[in-house]
């Protein structure tokens, strides 16, 4: 009899413990979470997400936002985030159940974005600072994303989500700068952010 | 690094935006150097203690190889925006089943030759080893295939108890491992304590697995399972100190031996930064501290201490002392060596510094609602200049290692006395020499 037989055992039981409670156990309960149904106009909570905001979830991962950008609201006890009006409540596991892909995210190098559908339903609003974060406010410390759009000649009527650039960047006479089809799923995506209906499990906060 | 605007990360350049450029970078880090380090010495390591020569050699060198292309992949795969989007597991599918073949193949290989070890007893650095072979293999399998399919809320606990686990039971291993081997070695005493060891070893064995999750506090996830990583975290503490005072006590004496010794050096200071650190991420994972710093600065250092500050500090001191006995070669330029230590310990005592004061005031900062989000970052910048001169340090630093590295190999004539045993795994050394290329 080998003496690592212990060791061995030691080893797999221990690490096991561990993968039952933070890998197994979530893979299997969250996977059960039904949808909230509001008992006066029964209206169900969350509804899922439109095709194109899941591809756009693609771009945001492709592109890292989320190594600035948060993805959660923290209980009051927790954290300041409601008082900095990020959110209303807390985020909690069923907000996600639609979700593709979470990005909780570590760093609040840029805002939180849990609730960015709502404060903000401009797509304009997002083309802009994609392209140019520089013309919101000229400290903003995010990159520009300008791969994520195309210069080109106008065909007859100028299109809707043309951005509006001013300056050394504006196109020459005759183009526009439009977004490209990754940029318009990611602004879909963003758009799509909204975890403003109730939960019974997360009450608003009350001062 | 966090300076995502300025003119030298060219802008407007999709594959080196700050959003692909930092985690092909941290996976470059985490997986091309670390990680193949910790091969390099855990082969090296397992083949001296079990006393198994190494027969056929032709399986690691295929294991390197397979490892090496993986990562290529992998890191033009996130350049190229082919990213899962999930922290330190951001590798493709495909190309984390490389990595898995790779893995595989080196692990499969530490437990025959474990199995078939020459001396009965086996020695703390072993134990290590075999469980951070195991481990390493079971939670990349698992997090990868998992996540694949998890359902919303389970992906973030899955992958901060993947990334918890892969830095307290994978490289913390690796890296105690080396040091229990090497600090007895050099300073030519056995180690202080079998008990603190053992306490050691089953401490981090048991919390090891559960302290991720103290990266999303307050995240969506049930209560339990959050405070559980934080006590994770706390209770650390008790193998922390165990293996830090069992090191201490092994030392006592042959402090004088940090002035000569190189290796030892890097190893002692490598050891003494694992107790400090691991101290620093109990009191930043307590709730009320967590409100103030979980989203800033401070966590970034607190990740880069210990995989520079602890781990690669040990690797260095651990190529040191391996690659002259593997090489019958001897280091030239003694000063390259000892620059490479003090810009080392200069940087990132700088980091540490400008960092902590940095992410204390964004911390704060983002938890005063009156102040906004762009005044915040604006109070960031001085420090985001320090910040770039202290990781330029490091660069240079690590240049300096790969040169030291590369004449060695090249240059450095055998020595006349063969240093010590020299005999067994000289074969390691193909598997080496792939791992300074991303040094």
């Amino acid at each position: 009899m080998n003496r690592i037989t212990g060791l061995f055992f030691g080893v797999f039981f221990l690490f096991g413990i561990s993968w039952l409670g933070l890998v197994a156990y979530p893979y299997l309960t969250f996977a059960g979470l039904r949808q909230s149904k509001d008992d006066a106009t029964g209206a169900l909570a969350p509804m899922g997400n439109p095709g194109t905001a899941t591809q756009g979830a693609r771009v945001y991962a492709a592109n890292g936002c989320f190594y600035c950008h948060s993805q959660y609201i923290r209980d009051k006890d927790e954290g300041n985030d409601i008082d900095r009006k990020w959110g209303t409540r807390r985020t909690v596991a069923r907000d996600y159940m639609f979700d593709q892909q979470v990005f909780l995210g570590t760093s609040r190098l840029g805002a939180d974005l849990t609730n960015v559908g709502v404060r903000q339903t401009d797509p304009q609003w997002f083309y802009r600072l994609l392209y140019n974060p520089h013309t919101m406010s000229h400290e903003v410390s995010m990159p520009a994303y300008r791969w994520l759009f195309e210069t080109r000649e106008i065909q007859g009527q100028s299109s809707v989500d043309a951005v509006k650039v001013q300056g050394a960047l504006a196109p020459p006479p005759g183009y526009e700068v439009v977004p490209t089809s990754e940029g318009k799923a990611l602004v879909e995506y963003l758009l799509s952010l909204k975890k403003n209906y109730p939960l019974p499990e997360a009450p608003e906060a009350t001062e | 690094m966090h300076t995502p605007t300025a003119w030298w990360t060219l802008p407007g350049v999709a594959s080196l935006s700050f959003g692909r450029a930092y985690p092909a970078f941290l996976n470059c880090y985490v997986y091309g150097w670390a990680s193949c380090a910790g091969f390099g010495a855990g082969i090296w390591l397992l083949s001296r203690l079990t006393r198994v020569p190494l027969g056929s050699p032709l399986f690691l060198i295929l294991a390197a190889v397979v490892w090496n292309i993986g990562m290529m992949t992998g890191v033009l795969s996130i350049l190229g925006g082919a990213t899962t989007g999930r922290e330190l597991l951001e590798f493709p599918i495909e190309t984390a089943f490389i990595l898995f073949l790779g893995l595989t193949t080196i692990s499969l290989w530490a437990i025959t030759t474990i199995w078939n070890r020459k001396p009965a007893a086996m020695y703390v650095s072993q134990w290590y080893l075999l469980g951070a072979f195991l481990w390493f293999a079971w939670m990349y399998a698992t997090a990868n295939i998992a996540l694949g399919t998890a359902p919303g809320a389970a992906q973030p606990a899955i992958n901060w108890w993947y990334v918890g686990s892969l830095v307290d039971l994978w490289l913390t291993p690796i890296g105690l491992a080396t040091a229990y081997y090497l600090i007895p070695k050099i300073v030519g005493r056995p180690i202080y304590s079998y008990r603190l060891a053992l306490m050691g070893f089953w401490g981090l064995a048991l919390f090891g697995g559960w302290t991720g999750l103290t990266h999303v506090i307050g995240g969506p996830l049930p209560a339990w399972m959050v405070t559980a990583s934080i006590l994770a975290k706390v209770l650390m503490l008790i193998p922390v100190l165990a293996t830090g005072v069992n090191f201490h006590l092994t030392m006592k004496g042959s402090f004088g031996g940090l002035r000569d010794n190189l290796a030892l050096r890097f190893i002692v200071t490598g050891a003494v930064i694992y107790t400090v650190n691991s101290f620093v991420g109990s009191i930043i994972s307590t709730r009320s501290i967590a409100q103030f710093t979980q989203f800033t600065f401070v966590t970034v250092i607190h990740s880069q201490l210990g995989l520079f500050g602890f781990y690669s500090m040990i690797a260095f001191g651990a190529f040191y002392y391996i690659v002259p006995r593997l090489l019958n070669r001897r280091w030239l330029f003694d000063q390259l060596m000892e620059t490479h230590f003090w810009l080392v310990v200069v940087g990132l005592g700088l980091l540490l510094v400008d960092f902590t004061i940095g992410g204390l005031i964004q911390g704060f900062g983002l938890e005063d609602p009156q102040i906004p989000m762009i005044a915040v970052n604006d109070l960031l910048e001085p420090f985001l200049a320090i910040q770039n001169f202290g990781a330029l340090l490091l660069v240079v630093a690590n240049l300096g290692f790969a040169i030291a590295f590369i004449l060695i190999l090249l240059i450095s004539a055998p020595a006349k006395e063969r240093p010590v045993a020299i005999e067994q795994s000289n074969e390691a050394s193909e598997s080496t020499e792939a791992e300074v290329s991303v040094a």
